[in-house]
């Protein structure tokens, strides 16, 4: 005979018969994959968090998978780009932004040492063809997002050899020959590429053939020819612009000779000819920028428009920058030049809403100089291309680049862009809209996800650890061949990714899971690595937010019950 | 029969829906009951939103079950886990009353002994069932060297009743039975420091831990139950209704108590320190309490009391740092920061690097 005790009993978990889910009043936990800013920030699109969490997890040949279905040029990037993703990485506000670039980059070299695969499939035989003008790096990307996307891709380029201002423009200090030639030739040996050297748009073969034989044009010319340079009228009989300078060199190896260099404008391709002109034996070479240096008080907009390293290693290797300035004067002996009158200036708000540039009376000094070099642009060469361009580029004004109904802009010859990073992305997104087109569909969607900010994640959960530096050739023993910076290695490269915060996106960390006081946080599976592990249960979440304050991430947000 | 018969006349007269076991239903199983972790306390329980004994509850269960039973105390964990005729409980587990679960505990222990079972017994109280009524049942567990492992959650006050002072509550905490105003700025007196009385019993080890480090809390549980002997473990668990936070900040709120140092995480064995938790980096109390509605009346600008009440606080915690060397010298992975850490695919503590 039983007999019961008061309050009698209850059968083991049947608690689960109440679903405290309805006591949630205004909000409950749902997981967004919210942007990281490295990715938001990538002119080509990689997705830096997603290959990093590879690398996380040990795996270095699947994170150089992920990132090239953005950027089929990493060992290229990794070395030239100005790398936007490291100014807006998270961990700049903790203890030093990711080393992205270097990682990157040794992903890069990894793939070539190994020969990684891409991860494209050959063409269908009867897929469309779609016509690639110029093998510079948005060329290439284009042809190579074209191939993702089930098409073949023909490419014209009117030099004899691909690679763009890569190749031509620049230095081999910075991007080892070795490497860019081993990086595309894996690129255009991809089935379905064909190249066509020595093939010039408007010379020989027009757009409205290439309109009638292929399915689709893309447009990747960059921009050739120099614009005209004058001060008040005033020209050195003697006149080398900057960039045909770079050229002559890389091809010949020598420069006209000069003591004191001034060169005018901003921009890679002036930094480039500063420090080559310098090692090449000019006694003073001075750079003279409208744009502000990068530091505290600099406007972002105003900053001086070169990769942040090789800033700092033109000021290391003794480069005077004057910025905030222009050359307001040049000061002839008969038709040569003796010296420059240089102002200080800057970008003044107008009464129109727009910035003008205002040069402050009482700061005019006098420089020597026996060469005075522009480097102030180029524009598209418009042989053949004139009636799509509005003045000196395209403007196509979308991230598509369309120009008409099938042809699209890419690269430096739009106007807007001027980074290698920036022609890759062209390169994909021209290719994503060109399939829609073909396919007869309307313009692709943009990624609108919402972007994870620093304010976002909860830091208690990260250790601190130090930026990895690369090795670097000290300044008094750089020459004209060898690389600068150096290759961090794999075992630098992998505690680097370590440091990712995985902004916005899961790390499996199981916080969630271990500290939901109701048990709605559901893991799915032992050993977890993102965030398709987890599950919430809302029969039971009461909606406390905990499980969103303890998320390192910010990948858990409390959103309206309604949503 | 007679059972089934009394439980359906119950059941009619408090009107609810008969309660069928969910489990086992051999061959399918739903991802809760997949999960690769020990469900000691379901989910379904009535506590408040981020409570933080239901936390430390669950937690304790998963890594001392499953062969364990339990006699809870009155109390807020007891209410909220076994509304009948439901229970949250996993393991056989009986209800106390609110001043004897320790000698409940001590019974069932004799009789698991008497059985010559191996199962464990734990015995659960709040701080009021711990600090103050239980006290002396819980000296008589202790000092009768009893098999068993006794778990005080403390939320620093009689939570269940309505917030009414325990001999933990802080010194300074507003409650209902000691009021903020005119005559007194909170609780009076001092939190009492029960650690160095149960250690005081000569007991193979007694320690404290908190919500906001579930690693090092579960350890303390594993090791404790590998004690054949009388164990006890003091959990701090914020309670957002009586402590007045957001139910969010139930973690960050423990955590701050721990970095300030006003709830030092230590071990004893046999009443020496043993181990402490090494605060990476020391916090000002104001950090903690001015996430809390307790303790508003001490973050008034101006007001002379409650910048007294705060040095005091202050003080009350820098003597805990001094007395158990909290502060720690460089970085230790078993530090505040260093046991948070994690990497992807989970806390790094105890990772082989
Ligand atoms: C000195 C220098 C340094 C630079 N440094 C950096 C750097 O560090 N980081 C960075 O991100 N960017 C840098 N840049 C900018 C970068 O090189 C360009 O933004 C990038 O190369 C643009 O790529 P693109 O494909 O649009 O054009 P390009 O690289 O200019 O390629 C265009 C190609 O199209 C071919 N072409 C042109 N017209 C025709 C035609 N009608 N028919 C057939 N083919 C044609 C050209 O021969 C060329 O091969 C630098 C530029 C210079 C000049
Ligand atoms: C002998 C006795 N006195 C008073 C009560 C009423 N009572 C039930 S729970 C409780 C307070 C419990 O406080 P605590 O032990 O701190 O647990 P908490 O609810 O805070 O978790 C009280 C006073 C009781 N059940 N038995
Ligand atoms: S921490 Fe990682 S995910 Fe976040 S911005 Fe930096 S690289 Fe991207
Ligand atoms: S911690 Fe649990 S109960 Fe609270 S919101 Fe998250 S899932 Fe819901
Ligand atoms: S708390 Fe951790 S496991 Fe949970 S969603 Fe966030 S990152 Fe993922
Ligand atoms: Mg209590």
């Amino acid at each position: 005979m039983t007999v019961l005790t008061r309050g009698a009993y209850a059968a083991p978990g049947t608690s689960l018969n109440f679903k405290t889910g309805n006591w949630r009043s205004t909000e409950k936990p749902v997981h967004i994959h919210a942007k990281a800013p490295c990715h938001a920030a990538c002119p080509a699109g990689e997705d830096q968090q997603a290959w990093f969490a590879k690398m996380q997890e040990g795996h270095a040949q699947e994170a150089w998978l992920n990132l090239v279905t953005a950027n089929p040029l990493p060992a290229v990037t990794g070395r030239v780009c100005p790398h936007p993703c490291e100014t807006a990485c998270n961990r700049a506000a903790i203890d030093g932004a990711l080393a992205i670039h270097n990682v990157e980059r040794w992903l890069g070299d990894e793939a070539i040492a190994r020969g990684w695969e891409y991860p494209v499939d050959a063409p269908a035989p009867d897929a469309p063809a779609v016509a690639v003008i110029g093998a510079g790096p948005g060329g290439l990307s284009a042809a190579y997002h074209c191939l993702r996307r089930g098409l073949k891709a023909e490419i014209f380029e009117a030099l004899p050899e691909a690679g763009g201002l890569l190749r031509s423009g620049i230095p081999r200090t910075r991007l080892p020959r070795e490497t860019l030639n081993a990086e595309i030739e894996r690129l255009l040996a991809l089935p379905g590429i064909t190249l066509r050297l020595h093939t010039r748009l408007g010379r020989d073969v027009s757009l409205d053939e290439l309109n009638q034989s292929h399915a689709a044009v893309l447009l990747a010319p960059g921009c050739q020819e120099s614009k005209h340079w004058d001060v008040q009228g005033a020209v050195p009989s003697d006149l080398h612009e900057g960039l045909a300078l770079l050229r002559e060199f890389m091809d010949h190896g020598a420069f006209p000779e000069a003591r004191n260099v001034v060169v005018h404008g901003g921009g890679n391709t002036a930094v480039d000819l500063c420090r080559l002109m310098k090692r090449a034996g000019s006694e003073h070479v001075t750079l003279i920028t409208a744009s502000g240096l990068p530091g505290p008080g600099t406007d972002p907009d105003d900053i001086i428009n070169v990769v942040p390293r090789e800033l700092e290693e033109a000021l290391e290797e003794g480069i005077e920058i004057l910025d905030h300035a222009t050359v307001n004067r040049l000061i002839m002996k008969g038709s040569k030049v003796t010296g420059v009158e240089v102002v200080s200036l800057k970008k003044e708000p107008g009464s129109d809403g727009r910035k003008r540039r205002v040069s402050f009376e009482g700061t005019e000094r006098v420089l020597p100089a026996d060469m005075v070099i522009p480097c102030i642009g180029e524009r598209v060469d418009p042989e053949g291309l004139n009636h799509l361009l509005d003045g000196n580029y395209f403007w196509p004004g979308t991230p598509w680049g369309k120009l008409e109904d099938g042809v699209y802009g890419i690269g430096d010859a739009r106007g807007d862009r001027g980074t290698v990073a920036g022609a890759i992305g062209d390169g994909a997104k021209a290719a994503e809209a060109a399939a829609t087109y073909i396919a007869g569909g309307q313009d692709p969607q943009l990624d609108t996800r919402e972007e994870m900010p620093a304010a976002g994640l909860n830091p208690v959960y990260y250790a601190l650890s130090p930026r990895a530096e690369p090795p670097k050739v000290p300044p008094d023993a750089r020459d004209f061949g060898t690389e600068i910076e150096g290759d961090i290695g794999r075992d630098a490269a992998m505690a680097e990714a370590q440091r990712c915060l995985s902004c916005g996106n899961c790390l499996a960390c199981d916080n969630c899971w271990t500290l939901c006081p109701d048990n709605a946080v559901i893991k799915t599976q032992e050993l977890a690595s993102d965030g398709s592990h987890y599950l919430f249960d809302l029969d039971y979440c009461k909606g406390c937010g905990l499980c969103a304050h303890e998320c390192p991430t910010g990948y858990i947000q409390m959103v309206p019950e309604t949503a | 029969m007679q059972d089934q018969a009394r439980l359906a006349e119950l059941r009619q007269k408090f009107g609810r829906e008969p309660a069928a076991p969910t489990e086992p239903r051999p061959g399918e199983r739903t991802p809760r009951e997949a999960q690769p972790r020990f469900r000691g306390l379901e989910s379904g329980h009535r506590a408040c939103q981020g409570c933080g004994e239901a936390l430390a509850a669950r937690l304790v269960m998963e890594s001392a079950g499953p062969d364990v039973m339990v006699a809870n105390a009155t109390g807020c964990l007891e209410v909220f886990t076994t509304p009948w005729p439901q229970s949250a409980w996993r393991v056989p587990w009986i209800h106390s009353l609110f001043e004897n679960s320790a000698a409940v505990a001590s019974g069932m222990e004799a009789a698991m002994k008497a059985k010559g079972k191996n199962t464990k017994v734990l015995a659960f109280g709040g701080d009021g069932g711990t600090y103050d009524i239980g006290f002396q049942a819980l000296s008589g567990m202790l000092e009768r060297y009893h098999n068993i492992l006794y778990v005080c959650y403390d939320n620093e006050a009689y939570m269940n009743t309505g917030i009414q002072r325990s001999s933990s509550t802080p010194h300074a905490a507003t409650t209902t039975t000691s009021p903020a105003g005119k005559e007194r700025m909170g609780k009076r007196h001092l939190k009492k420091d029960l650690l160095s009385i149960i250690a005081a019993h000569h007991i193979p080890y007694a320690a404290s831990a908190s919500v906001a480090y579930p690693q090092d809390l579960q350890r303390k549980v594993r090791y404790a139950m590998g004690i054949d002997g009388p164990t006890f473990l003091v959990v701090h668990s914020p309670c957002p209704l009586g402590w007045r936070h957001a139910s969010a900040l139930t973690i960050e709120v423990a955590r701050k108590a721990v970095e300030c140092g006003l709830f030092p995480l230590v071990e004893l064995e046999r009443g020496a320190v043993t181990n402490i938790m090494p605060i990476r980096q020391v916090r000002p109390v104001t950090d903690y309490l001015k996430l809390q509605g307790r303790f508003a009346h001490l973050t008034r600008d101006g007001d002379p009391r409650a910048q007294e009440e705060r040095d005091h606080l202050q003080a009350l915690a820098d003597y805990n740092i001094q007395v158990f060397g909290l502060a720690g010298d460089g970085d230790d992975p078993a530090d505040t920061a260093g046991v948070t850490t994690v990497g992807r695919g989970g806390p790094l503590a105890g990772r082989a690097s």
